[in-house]
């Protein structure tokens, strides 16, 4: 794997959809990803078409009764493209963490989380 | 571009996005119940074969199979994910191949398998209440092994364990 900038994963929106659906389920249904991404039903039915436009999402629709149920599911190519791009993130935060010593890693962490941990590998997953 | 993801600090947005997905794996009462319920039917199987006709197991032993996916089927939409091992995938990658929760999936089928073998040795020799008590006790600890598979994939989920 090659760490490298994607463009169409960049924008975060699309990073959030495709690092939830890297997080190890099968496949994620709509509303449970556009709660855990904290974005608009709108913003969500555009992204993922870009996303399975460009091959790294697959969509199925169906319905349960009148509802009408989508589930998303990242593609293999989408998977490697979120790995080479959240590798190149890691670098980037190594590279910001090298160059500001001083830097109060604290301020960006979540305060519900007492220890510091490691970002990159666990969000990598281990394919 | 506002939404672009310009610094290091969107792999600490998507770790919380992803405890946010990972929170939504919680069973339900109703699955437990149902799971309890499941159980009760396998555990049964023992008694019927002793007690029952042919007929009455083999409908005991079929009603666990739509209990079963019933459950696994309302599980999916009330968590709005479908996780583990999976009919199509199994066949792709391997029985094994989804890992989060695994022990507790293995430790569930050891338990069936003693919980069986203790309970038909105990119906032969007539020990009829310590069978029951065998059973009951094994819903109790399947039930609490479900959890804790569940836990593993929530776990799973958070750290992006189970990605294939």
């Amino acid at each position: 794997m090659t760490a490298r900038l994607d463009p169409l994963i960049h924008p975060i929106t699309r990073l959030s959809i495709c690092g939830l659906l890297a997080a190890g389920a099968d496949w994620v249904e709509f509303a449970a990803l556009r709660d855990a991404a904290g974005i608009s039903d709108s913003v969500l039915s555009k992204q993922s078409r870009v996303l399975e436009d460009a091959g790294y999402m697959e969509v199925r629709k169906g319905a349960v009764g009148r509802r009408p149920r989508t589930w998303f599911r990242l593609t293999a190519e989408g998977r490697q493209a979120l790995q080479g791009h959240l590798a190149w993130l890691a670098q980037l935060e190594e590279a910001v963490s090298a160059s500001v010593p001083d830097a109060p890693q604290a301020a960006t962490r979540p305060a519900d989380r007492a220890q510091p941990r490691p970002v990159l590998p666990p969000l990598l997953g281990n394919s | 571009m506002d939404d672009v993801a310009r610094d290091p600090a969107a792999l600490d947005l998507l770790q919380r996005q992803r405890d946010r997905l990972a929170d939504r794996m919680r069973p339900p009462r109703w699955f437990l119940a149902g799971t309890a319920i499941g159980y009760a039917l396998v555990f049964a199987g023992p008694f019927a074969t002793r007690y029952l006709s042919q007929g009455y197991y083999w409908a005991i032993a079929a009603a666990t199979v739509p209990v079963s996916l019933l459950l696994l089927w309302g599980l999916d939409r009330t968590t709005g994910m479908k996780v583990g091992p999976r009919p199509l995938r199994v066949l792709r990658d391997g029985l094994f191949y989804y890992r989060p929760g695994r022990s507790a999936l293995i430790a569930m089928l050891v338990v069936s398998l003693a919980t069986n073998l203790a309970e038909n040795s105990l119906i032969r020799r007539g020990q009829i209440a310590a069978a029951v008590t065998v059973a009951v006790f094994a819903v109790v600890v399947e039930v609490a092994l479900v959890q804790a598979r569940l836990r593993g994939i929530r776990q799973a989920l958070r750290e992006g364990g189970g990605a294939a």
